[in-house]
């Protein structure tokens, strides 16, 4: 019992003892491991699992993704510390996709591998600090930087040229007033003041990949005194038709000075330039602040072009550099414009290049178009209109009036250029137009044929109001060949005429009453008649009229 | 008040969307004319002499620069910018080598400056508004072609021949530059 007890004992001290040895290389694996590089350093750092100091060393291996091909990192073997540096491995191409792989060793025993997860060793680089040069001048300091890394870089070696630079400078007596710059590889920072300790860092930048690097070391230096001879200030750079006019200000007399320009494109190249520098033509030993000089001297480009004095006390340190765009200034000619009236009331507008415009060159560099402003000769209303074409019309003008247009060119979205001046002016008078002789025609035409519809519609008009308002007395149809012996005409007068009764005095009572029978029964009979005619006015004239008549036949019958 | 306010911003918006609108045709039309210029100048160069034959190399071409390619504007921008800038390293080697002209080089190399300048604007804006869907291997491909031909010339020292193959690459840089303008529309 006690032995059984005694051999779990033993068997579980063996196990304690045993068990950290079989623990012991997965605790040799290192962890964290990371990596790091700037410029063309690569560091490898890691943190090793065990705690206590033991003879354990570390070594690495890499490939290139794809490959099968594990290589040892050179100085990366056997390393006792927690990095290494393995600047030394020839990558023939930093843009491809690494592997690395390490593990801990201890005597024989090693861990197994920690697999990096693979990188581009570009994506992963830092941008370095950058080399700084300085030099200085009483009011400006010259800069001289170099491109971070080596120049035979490997890992910078196709962005030699593309690095931006950030300047902060401030002084050294206070840091507060700091100033930021971005300047080219070659470059000067300007209105300092003399004798000054000024303090500045750089830092550069790939601004095509966002990539930022780290401030340079601060370094500072002295300006120095104010110099006897000031540098010429304020350049002014400009185009006038065929030539360009340089100035500045100077604030003494009697100097001379001395122009020189250089392509901007050699900014951007570090290293020095100043034999680049060239002299402007003309504008050598000038002692006016001002010089002129033929276009033909920078053909389509950007420069920077810079000035200094001398006089009996020396020669001034170079202003400030200017950079200019010859493309910017370029001059447009005013184009040649020409209209003519066509028929349809409208005219044609032709828009061309002036003939100076066709010998230089500047022109087809860019598209134009043309602001043309049109207006009626006797009113002050403008139109203006952009046109891309060089022929165009104006539609629906007023006949015989005078237009008169004149146009500029503009170079089409360039608002910089502000375009050429204006042509002169054209005018031109439209003609009577067809259409306003068809409209004459037909209105002529149109009376023509209304005149008889208005005399038609008046005199229907006119009978309906002599009707209503003064009615005939012309019976009608039917009631009138009753009386068609007598003539119409004695009835028309007879409304205008007063009535006349014709009375007979009958003497014999007898006869009367024969003749009022028939006379009733012709009354009743002439009543029947009467009342059949719808015309009652000319019923009461009737009875008279009838009355009159039965009396003129009762004298026939009594001539009887 | 709102109201008024939001119709000025409307109108601020199509305002500036209309100008940088307009800049791109402006754009398009001087980088075409531009690397018009480069190739005219490129051709004024010697061409290959006969013994160079041997030195002919071929250069993966990255996928980014196969015609086939559908490109955003932006990122048109981006890697006509990356071209420019890395033909422009290229050219700024030692070619003493080759007896070419040093004004024909500097022409290109003004032209090749002047294109940059007209792409920095956008392209900061661009880089600023982040609305590139160009990634890091398409950096990385273009890189790698620049990075061999630069390799190419180091290996044969400068050499004449070598000068006059990445020649003929930096002529078909320029039509693949010229097509990329196309992309350049609103």
């Amino acid at each position: 019992m006690l032995a059984l007890l005694g051999a779990t004992t033993l068997m579980l001290v063996a196990g304690r003892c045993v068990l950290p040895a079989a623990s012991g290389e997965a605790n040799l694996k290192p962890k964290n491991v990371e990596i790091h590089i700037i410029d063309d350093n690569f560091f490898l750092k890691w943190n090793s699992s065990s705690e206590s100091v033991r003879n354990v060393t570390f070594s690495a291996d890499y490939q290139i993704l794809g490959t099968d091909n594990w290589k040892k990192l050179p100085g990366c073997q056997h390393i006792s510390s927690n990095k290494c540096n393995f600047s030394s491995v020839e990558l023939k191409n930093v843009f491809e996709k690494i592997e690395l792989r390490i593990r801990a060793e201890e005597g024989n025993n090693t861990s197994t591998w920690y697999e990096v997860e693979p990188f581009v060793p570009f994506l992963e680089a830092q941008i370095g600090p950058p080399d700084v040069h300085l030099e200085a001048e009483d009011k400006a300091v010259i800069l001289s930087i170099s491109p971070p890394g080596t120049k035979d870089s490997i890992m910078w070696a196709l962005d030699r040229s593309s690095f931006t630079y950030h300047v902060v400078i401030w002084k050294n007596s206070s840091s507060l007033e700091e100033r930021t710059e971005t300047v080219y590889p070659e470059d000067k920072i300007y209105k300092l003041s003399p004798e000054i300790t000024y303090c500045l860092k750089v830092k550069a930048e790939l601004r095509l990949q966002s990539r930022v690097g780290c401030y340079s070391p601060v370094y500072c230096i002295n300006t120095t005194e104010r110099h006897k001879v000031p540098s010429p200030e304020n350049i002014q750079i400009s185009a006038d038709n065929q030539v360009y006019v340089l100035k500045w200000d100077y604030p003494y007399e009697h100097t001379t000075f001395q122009a020189q320009w250089l392509s901007a494109f050699l900014k951007k190249i570090p290293g020095k330039h100043s034999d680049k520098w060239k002299q402007i033509p003309s504008c050598e030993n000038v002692t006016t602040t001002r010089c002129v000089f033929p276009r033909a001297v920078f053909s389509s480009g950007i420069y920077c072009v810079r000035v200094r004095a001398s006089n009996g006390n020396g020669t001034s340190f170079w202003s400030e550099e200017k950079k200019f765009n010859a493309e910017m200034k370029t001059v447009i000619l005013p184009p040649v414009i020409s209209m003519r009236s066509t028929t349809d009331d409208s005219l044609c507008v032709s828009v061309g290049a002036s003939e100076e415009s066709e010998n230089t060159p500047v022109n087809p560099l860019y598209p134009l178009i043309y602001e043309v402003i049109f207006w009626e000769n006797t009113s002050n209303a403008e139109r203006k209109v952009l046109e891309k074409r060089t022929d165009f019309t104006f539609p629906n003008l007023k006949p015989l009036t005078v237009y008169c247009v004149k146009a500029r060119a503009l170079i089409e979205d360039d608002r910089r250029n502000k375009g050429s001046n204006f042509s002169e002016t054209v005018c031109e008078k439209t003609k009577p137009g067809n259409t306003s002789k068809t409209w004459l025609i037909a209105g002529i035409c149109t009376i023509l044929f209304s005149i008889p519809v208005v005399i038609y519609v008046v005199r229907v008009f006119l009978r309906c109001v002599k009707y209503v308002f003064f009615p005939s007395s012309k019976p009608p149809s039917s009631v009138d060949e009753y009386f068609s012996d007598q003539p119409l005409r004695n009835l028309l007068l007879s409304t205008s005429e007063e009535q006349t009764e014709r009375c007979f005095i009958i003497e014999n009572a007898s006869i009367i009453t024969e003749i009022e029978e028939t006379n009733e029964i012709d009354e009743v009979h002439k009543e029947y008649s009467s009342q059949t005619s719808q015309d009652s006015g000319n019923y009461s004239n009737e009875d008279e009229n009838s009355g009159v008549k039965i009396s003129e036949e009762f004298l026939q019958q009594d001539s009887v | 008040m709102t109201y008024r306010c939001l119709l000025q911003m409307a109108l601020l918006l199509c305002f500036s969307t209309t100008a940088l609108s307009s800049s791109y045709s402006l754009l398009r039309f001087q980088q075409r004319r531009s690397a018009a210029v480069c190739q005219k100048l490129l051709r004024q160069l010697p061409s290959t002499p006969q013994h160079c034959l041997e030195f002919r190399m071929h250069f993966q071409v990255p996928e980014e620069m196969k015609q086939a390619q559908q490109f955003r504007k932006e990122d048109a921008v981006l890697v006509m910018y990356e071209m420019l800038q890395q033909i422009f390293g290229i050219l700024t080697r030692d070619f003493s080598s080759t007896g070419w002209s040093e004004t024909i080089i500097e022409d290109l190399l003004v032209e090749l400056y002047g294109q940059m300048n007209h792409l920095e604007p956008i392209q900061k804006e661009i880089m600023q508004k982040k609305n590139f869907t160009m990634g890091d291997t398409a950096v990385l491909h273009l890189k790698k072609y620049y990075f061999d031909l630069v390799q190419y010339l180091k290996s044969k020292e400068d050499n004449r021949c070598a000068w006059t193959v990445v020649r003929v690459q930096i002529l078909m840089n320029f039509s693949f530059l010229k097509s990329l303008t196309g992309y350049l529309r609103d």
